[in-house]
């Protein structure tokens, strides 16, 4: 069984972070409260835009290229991820774990040449 | 004390969430995507605590390659997922068996 | 003591969230409560000892496939109160099926506790080397005994990254206006305009 008490340093972090959002959110909300007027009425509480009600759906439809951008971030992120452990253990596996590594490397470079000619990187 | 059967009874009813998300979602495929991620969450906690209890890491170099397959498994379905909704302006997967080519 | 406590507390949530998963009407939530719930089975791998599969859980899951859960929910404009409808029709089949596994897993938890399953015992081959922390260990093993394994994750990314763009990439045509900005710097006024005084009535060519 692993020893927790190495992860006290994070439990306080969060802690104070929970602490200091929680402060940071609600204080000005309390404090608004407390000094303001607060008379609310529907027409107030209704949302308000140059004058005009709202003309549709806050939640607007994303363009697909925001898709392929996720996309090649979770291969990359992926590729990373597998960076960490063979960049810590190079002393264990020599250069055999190097050259599993560089091949690795290639193919994934493949596939960032292939979206690249394809054009998934441009915006526009 | 925690032991490994209690590991595995938490991933065993992930596991069955899993399962039932996909019988009550049966029109969303979005859910059940996540469904199916719930799924395989169940299988790297099974995978980690006997690795972890047994002390063979072997379970956890097959913990990654299973999130490895997993994220290229959302990637690809939801890809299939957003050409089938160009198609027919719908996600319901009652529909996907008129996809013949 | 705080390890049960912390079980039980990452435990908890863990199936709490999985549940507001599948049982949520907005399929925004739907993601909200899978971030949550892949956060607490990242609490339990570090409880075991796992960190580094814990850390992978947060950076890949957290960060990268809810986000691309999210991309699509919002991509696609849809009605998902329709999307509802027959969400109890399924549901008795559902529960038999979840309850058959349940019983089995209890049978075979059972069976474990009196002592008729043996878990086994490594053969050594696996263990991690002495003194190596957690991360260096699976990278010492991955690296070694398991390298095509990793190869073949690999090829794996490599097969999502194309699908991923064959599927949904449209193409940049033309269609879509590039400026060809060498193009417009060269041009000059010469080729471009020129004077003309017509006369009354007259008219001029183009």
């Amino acid at each position: 069984m692993v020893d927790l008490s190495q992860y006290l340093p994070i439990l306080l972090f969060l802690g104070i972070a929970v602490v200091l959002s929680t402060a940071f959110v609600f204080l000005p909300m309390g404090v608004s409260r407390l000094t303001g007027s607060h008379k609310p009425d529907a027409e107030k509480l209704s949302e308000y835009e140059c004058g005009f009600p709202a003309f549709e759906d806050s939640r607007g439809r994303f363009d697909v290229r925001f898709y392929l951008v996720a996309i090649s971030f979770i291969i990359f992120d992926l590729e990373a991820s597998f960076l960490f452990p063979w960049a810590v253990s190079l002393e264990y596996t020599g250069w055999t774990g190097w050259g599993a590594m560089m091949v690795f490397l290639a193919i994934l470079g493949l596939g960032l040449a292939y979206e690249w000619k394809k054009g998934a990187l441009d915006w526009e | 004390m925690i032991g490994v059967e209690h590991y595995v009874v938490v991933a065993t009813i992930l596991f069955v969430l899993g399962v039932l998300g996909i019988f009550i979602n049966r029109k969303n495929v979005i859910v059940i995507l996540m469904s199916i991620e719930l799924m395989l969450l169940a299988v790297n906690i099974n995978l980690v605590a006997f690795s972890a209890f047994l002390g063979d890491l072997t379970g956890q170099v097959f913990a990654m390659f299973v999130l490895t397959v997993a994220a290229a498994e959302a990637a690809i379905g939801l890809a299939i997922l957003v050409v089938f909704f160009r198609r027919r302006r719908t996600i319901a997967v009652d529909s996907v068996s008129q996809l013949q080519g | 003591m705080i390890h049960t406590i912390a079980f039980y507390l990452f435990a908890a949530m863990v199936i709490a969230s999985a549940m507001m998963v599948i049982f949520a009407r907005n399929p925004v939530h739907s993601v909200m409560w899978l971030i949550l719930s892949f956060f607490n089975a990242a609490g339990l791998m570090v409880l075991v000892g796992a960190e580094f599969i814990a850390m992978l859980l947060v950076i890949v899951y957290v960060g990268a496939v809810a986000v691309l859960f999210l991309f699509v929910v919002m991509m696609l404009d849809i009605d998902y109160a329709e999307m509802r409808a027959g969400f109890m029709r399924n549901m008795p089949l559902g529960l038999l099926i979840a309850l058959i596994l349940l019983a089995e897993i209890v049978l075979g938890i059972g069976a474990y506790r009196t002592g008729a399953i043996e878990l086994g015992t490594p053969d050594g081959t696996g263990a991690a080397p002495l003194g190596a922390s957690n991360i260096e260990a699976i990278g010492s093993l991955m690296f070694t005994r398991y390298v095509f394994l990793f190869e073949a994750a690999g090829i794996i990314l490599l097969v999502a990254m194309i699908g991923a763009i064959v599927l949904t990439h449209l193409g940049s045509g033309p269609a879509r206006g590039q400026q060809n900005v060498s193009r417009q710097n060269r041009r000059r006024p010469e080729e471009a305009t020129r004077n003309v005084t017509p006369e009354i009535g007259k008219g001029i060519e183009l």
